[in-house]
């Protein structure tokens, strides 16, 4: 029986799940899209991860939950360890790129830098309230053009003359795109634009003086889209470097945090999870005039744990 | 029947603050912090771009006037700070809104502050209450800081935080000097009492910035437990006790440096007051730079312009005495996830400088 870590990384768009064996061969990944159910695309996760176990003969020795569904799924699953996401992808591409200098990570409503030297974090920043230059932009985008999102990668590196489009927030970037389109711009332009404004945007509004040395990796769900990747080397005039696992990094950093945690017993509650019946339910909190939400997340009958409380009480 | 009198959320000292209003003659109203009600009124009533204690104020005394309350009383520091301004404002919003509550600031114009005026308590009494407030503030003062010591090591997550509740709810019982006095010489050891990890050497972080976002814990999305319950020994640098010592020159409570000594630590990097605490902060950093603090937390309201002013020259700081400093604003629109991710993210790079590798967190704690 070999021992095997998994991390999983819950994220607004995607969830994904990376597992290691002892002598850190990856032995299975899954990128799977949470569409608005994180607990749905965990089990989907571990589903998955099931059947490739039965193949392989692991047992699971430790369990890292990581992204912003972190403590809802860590407390489903039995999580020995729960680490934030920045942590977690800078982990994984120090393991893949001992030298990176900075971190480019844009996800489906994050974007965050992290500047690393001598193979440690020593600054990072997240994008404030404004989530424009994320995934989630540049799916609507997509969506409004009626094509998909890996169209709007292929084609947006196709563009002669790339156009100058608003990228200060979504709304005047989209906008601007239209009107780049009624004055007879071509798509392929326009979207190239959209990539460049939204490169500078993270450039200038999360990045925010930030020193960006090379190597740059870039990483994170929008990783894939080349348009971005270009975008970032035209403005940067080096090349930026896509680790492999870019897609699933999070997970990745999260598989090794839990390999790294030196846990004696997992607590991991079972591969069989995925067939329970979970699911949460809200209760109102009247002690005090905050009326907190409490969500109580039930697997079978049984409470697994709660968040969403504020004094500690719960 | 007494009438009743809304006073703002300053945390716990707040507290302190009732007890004075009561020797005022008027029947206190109040919390230590702004409840999502008075929030959602606040944000509700107030221009969106204005600042988030400003809308805290405002909805507080909203609520307070649908609860009846007749009047309400505006804390206006001496410094060069909006809150002498926002009374005003506050006054006139709230007679925009045609409500009835009457707002009186605690400045004076001529020998007696207005509040005084319409009151008129007798003097000896309200001495009294005067110094039985200060005595509690400077109670305050050590809960505080005990709390914040003890929160970092305790063994029982949560502990520290329901000791602190009891202190101030047994505090604001207490009606006599002697007896604050008595509690307060209790407090290091009802503290002491707690089980706590002595071989945990917690993360030393100064808390600096705008003062309401320092004290109230709504506002700051309860900021100090979180960084208290992930290892953290934190330090605030607002104490009331000692910033009324800053700024009447006496001595009370725990001992800080005054605003003029203040000003001279900062000069090298900023020479004129911009307002707010914007200056102390910058001191105050320097200072924990020089006394071997691991970081400090820089937190203020979105576009609050003295303290956002000051940020570039906190960045200065902290890359010229190598002190990591994290800067956090604050608006209703600020997810609660989003500030724990930041503050775990930094708590990481700090453990890391202190050589001790990632520090991991157990699972199911809620948050």
């Amino acid at each position: 029986m070999r021992r095997g870590y998994l991390g999983i990384d819950v994220g607004s768009i995607s969830t994904n799940a990376v597992l290691f064996d002892d002598s850190r061969n990856v032995l299975f990944t899954y990128y799977v899209r949470v569409s608005g159910n994180p607990i749905d695309s965990v089990k989907r996760c571990i589903k998955e991860l099931d059947s490739v176990m039965q193949d392989k003969n692991i047992e699971i020795a430790a369990v890292c939950t990581t992204g912003s569904g972190r403590q809802l799924v860590g407390a489903l699953l039995g999580a020995d360890v729960i680490k934030n996401e920045i942590s977690a992808h800078a982990r994984a591409a120090i393991d893949l790129h001992p030298d990176v200098r900075t971190i480019i990570e844009i996800g489906g409503q994050d974007s965050k830098i992290i500047i690393i030297e001598d193979k440690t974090v020593v600054d990072f920043a997240m994008n404030l309230v404004c989530a424009a230059g994320t995934g989630s932009f540049l799916d609507s985008q997509a969506r409004r053009l009626d094509i998909s999102i890996e169209e709007l990668s292929r084609r947006s590196i196709t563009a002669p003359h790339p156009t100058s489009i608003a990228g200060r927030c979504t709304v005047f970037a989209e906008s601007d795109m239209i009107n780049k389109q009624q004055t007879g711009h071509a798509q392929e332009d326009i979207l190239m634009g959209l990539c460049h404004s939204l490169a500078r945007n993270f450039i200038g509004n999360v990045a925010r003086g930030k020193p960006i040395h090379a190597p740059v990796l870039l990483q994170g769900g929008v990783s894939a889209n080349m348009g971005m990747l270009r975008a970032f080397e035209d403005i940067l005039g080096y090349k930026v470097i896509v680790p492999p696992f870019n897609m699933v990094m999070g997970a990745y950093g999260a598989a090794l945090l839990a390999m790294e945690a030196d846990v004696a017993e997992s607590r991991f509650r079972g591969i069989n999870i995925w067939q329970h019946n979970v699911y949460t339910r809200g209760i109102a909190c009247e002690d005090c005039p905050n009326n907190c939400e409490i969500i109580e997340i039930i697997d079978t009958g049984e409470l697994v744990g709660r968040t969403g409380g504020r004094c500690g009480k719960w | 029947m007494k009438e009743r009198m809304a006073i703002p959320n300053l945390g716990n000292y707040t507290v302190a603050l009732a007890s004075m209003v009561k020797g005022m003659g008027a029947e206190p109203w109040w919390s230590t912090y702004t409840n999502d009600h008075a929030m959602a009124l606040g944000i509700a009533a107030a221009p969106e771009s204005v600042c988030l204690p400003f809308k805290a104020h405002l909805g507080h005394f909203i609520a307070a006037d649908d609860a009846g309350v007749e009047n309400a009383l505006m804390v206006n520091s001496i410094g060069a700070c909006r809150l002498n301004y926002y009374r005003g404002l506050l006054e006139d919003t709230l007679k925009d809104m045609n409500r009835n509550i009457r707002v009186f600031g605690l400045g004076f114009d001529g020998f007696k502050p207005p509040v005084f005026r319409y009151l008129d308590p007798p003097i000896i009494p309200l001495l009294r209450a005067v110094f039985l407030g200060l005595e509690k503030v400077k109670t305050i003062d050590t809960i505080e800081v005990e709390t914040a010591r003890t929160r970092a090591r305790e063994e029982n997550t949560g502990e520290s935080s329901l000791l602190m509740e009891q202190c101030l709810r047994e505090l604001s019982e207490i009606n006599n000097k002697k007896e604050v006095q008595l509690f307060h010489k209790d407090v290091p050891g009802r503290f002491a009492r707690i089980a706590v990890n002595k071989s945990r050497e917690p993360l030393r972080v100064g808390l600096v910035g705008e003062v309401s976002l320092l004290r109230d814990r709504q506002l700051n999305q309860n900021l100090e437990q979180v960084l208290g319950h992930r290892g953290v020994e934190i330090r605030n640098f607002f104490l009331l006790g000692g910033e009324i010592g800053n700024n009447f020159g006496i001595s009370m409570g725990y001992k800080q440096q005054t605003a003029k000594q203040l000003a001279v630590v900062a000069r090298p990097y900023l020479e004129s007051e911009v307002g707010g605490h914007a200056r102390d902060s910058i001191a105050h950093t320097i200072n924990c730079a020089r006394a071997g603090f691991d970081a400090m937390v820089h937190v203020c309201p979105t576009g609050c312009m003295p303290e956002v002013s000051i940020r570039p020259i906190l960045r200065k700081v902290s890359g010229d005495m190598n002190i990591p400093v994290l800067e956090l604003s604050f608006d209703e629109h600020t997810c609660a996830l989003g500030m724990v991710t930041r503050v775990e993210a930094f708590l990481d790079i700090l453990w890391a400088r202190r050589g001790r590798g990632m520090k991991t967190y157990s699972a199911g704690r809620s948050f």
